[in-house]
């Protein structure tokens, strides 16, 4: 099966209907949650939404290469939108959760920095495997001049590829996208947690300190749960390969803002039933 | 529009494999109410035969799906099964008896929902997205299901939630010993999502046969049961334990076995490679 050579049309047009549908289905749920759950509730979904939104918008800046950049025919990291985000997301995750008793904004600052830490490590590392290990340069397909440096870019890309390896711009935008994807990772995690921690106990009847666990294993499997579907969400928006922020797929950015706000409410308010029914 | 752009056709049609794999899921499910009724845990292993019938069911649908080339990858499709089903599933353990039938519905809502978002709102326009979407959220809520219920032998919140635990001779309850509360579903989230993904991943391409991919997900799913059956001995008796860990030994060793033979008749040629060799003079 050539996947590559047979991308799907979607192509970057909007479908104004669809995005209304979209934002109406939004309403419904945060009304639907306002009646279950009036008060930490409907906090607790609205912090979802922005770290859904957070990681959807993130993932867009992160370099994907896919099967392409494997064989170095196209610039970006080797390997799908799906993977990059949950690798990237979830180790901030990891670390906005070490951080989590230092208060919100603290926490969701490590998680992005943990996110962002991972993807600069990845980034290095693979334009390491390119420039050493395979022995081609870095250069942009999509942009003749690198938007941040300014180097010139069409004299280092071969002839029939679409770029190669990881252009300064690249490596920027991956470094944002793991510091969002982070981010928006460890305040979901943060929000189901700390709603968990306080109604748990009455729903189990048992005293606080013996839910922690159970607290702190459903807000993490919540949070992983919420991470994949916004990345695959996303990774459907830009359907295979990204170069960056500079990338003329970027654009279409608002279509996963509502994708992934529709997503993140659905699935929070389920999240929020287990504890409000 | 997309094209389809893989023309395999041939063996069992997609509703026929989806039916067989619903029932013989929600079947084999509560099959392991028997543990309540006959007040053992030996049934946990139908919790193991069930999430393999959901998976079988579930490698189908990537097949259908990903036959567009939705240019993301097949793993993202496993990932997202998981992701949507195992809130679902976390849900719908609230129920108690109905749990399974909830999970279906649950998962299926949620499942058409993020197949809407992603055919109109993010203009896929695939004509199988959302049926697929539906069905894989209901495979993956199900197949977790089926890991819990192999695990502690139910499928309850409070059976999930709470575990005891031996000190001095005393038995303590403990939720910190139990299958969400120890992070087991953590594991079991990614035992059934890289079963779901990968046979597909394997054997896609022009020469696809349906059985061999099956068998292959049949192996895949056992070899997670293995596993997963390793883990139980924590939470349920060890003679019930050991039922789970032979029947998915011998169902593993059976599968491999004839996904070989598969994998065989369908190859060009094959040579053994052996890839450990025989000494010489031993």
């Amino acid at each position: 099966m050539s996947a590559v050579a047979a991308k799907p049309q979607a192509g970057g047009a909007m479908n104004p209907t669809a995005m209304a549908v979209g934002v109406v289905m939004l309403l419904i749920i945060l009304a639907l949650c306002w009646y279950v759950s009036p008060g930490a509730g409907l906090m607790a979904l609205v912090g979802v939404i922005i770290g859904g939104v957070l990681i959807g918008f993130g993932t867009h800046f992160v370099p994907v290469g896919g099967a392409p950049a494997a064989m170095g025919q196209a610039p970006g990291i080797a390997t799908g939108v799906a993977m990059l985000a949950a690798g990237a997301g979830l180790a901030g995750l990891f670390g906005g959760a070490w951080a989590a008793e230092q208060g919100l904004v603290v926490a969701t600052i490590t998680g992005g920095v943990g996110g962002g830490l991972m993807m600069a490590i990845t980034c290095m590392m693979v334009n390491f495997v390119y420039v050493f290990g395979m022995g081609i340069p870095a250069a942009s397909g999509k942009v003749l001049y690198d938007p941040i440096t300014g180097d010139s870019q069409k004299e280092f890309k071969s002839q029939g590829t679409e770029g190669h390896g990881l252009p300064f711009v690249s490596f920027v935008g991956g470094v944002i996208g793991g510091f969002l994807a982070g981010a928006g990772g460890t305040i979901i995690y943060l929000q189901l947690l700390s709603l968990y921690e306080a109604t748990l106990p009455a729903v189990m009847g048992l005293p606080p300190a013996q839910v922690i666990p159970i607290a702190v294993a459903a807000a993490g499997m919540f949070a992983v749960g919420l991470f994949l579907v916004n990345a695959v969400l996303t990774a459907y928006n830009i359907t295979g390969t990204i170069e960056g922020p500079h990338d003329p797929k970027f654009k279409r950015w608002p279509r996963a803002i509502v994708a992934s706000a529709v997503a993140s409410a659905l699935c929070g308010f389920v999240a929020i039933l287990i504890v409000a029914i | 529009m997309s094209v389809k752009i893989e023309v395999i056709e041939g063996g069992i049609p997609h509703q026929k494999i989806m039916i067989g794999g619903l029932v013989s899921t929600l079947v084999c499910l509560y099959l392991t109410y028997l543990n309540v009724l006959t007040n053992t845990e030996m049934f946990a292993f139908f919790g193991g035969l069930a999430m393999i019938t959901a998976l079988i069911w579930g490698s189908h649908t990537i097949k259908v799906l990903c036959s567009y080339g939705i240019g993301t990858g097949v793993p993202s499709a496993g990932m997202i099964a998981f992701g949507s089903g195992v809130i679902a599933m976390l849900l719908a353990t609230k129920f108690g008896m109905a749990a399974p039938i909830v999970a279906l519905v649950l998962a299926a809502v949620i499942g058409f929902i993020l197949g809407y978002i992603s055919n109109n709102i993010l203009n896929m326009k695939i004509p199988a997205m959302v049926q697929a979407l539906t069905e894989m959220a209901v495979v993956g809520a199900l197949s977790l299901m089926g890991f819990a219920a192999l695990i502690t032998g139910g499928f309850t919140f409070a059976g999930l939630t709470t575990g005891e635990v031996s000190m001095l001779g005393m038995t303590v309850s403990s939720n910190q010993i139990s299958f969400i509360g120890g992070g087991l579903i953590a594991v079991a989230f990614l035992l059934g999502a890289i079963a779901i993904q990968h046979p597909f991943n394997a054997c896609l391409g022009p020469g696809w046969k349906q059985d061999r991919m099956l068998m292959l997900t049949a192996e895949c799913g056992f070899l997670s049961m293995i596993v997963a059956a390793f883990m139980s001995f924590a939470l349920i008796s060890a003679g019930s334990a050991i039922i789970s860990l032979i029947i998915a030994i011998l169902g593993w060793a059976y599968t491999y076995n004839q996904y070989i033979c598969l994998s065989k008749r369908d190859a060009a040629a094959w040579l053994d490679a052996k890839p450990i060799p025989d000494m010489e003079g031993l």
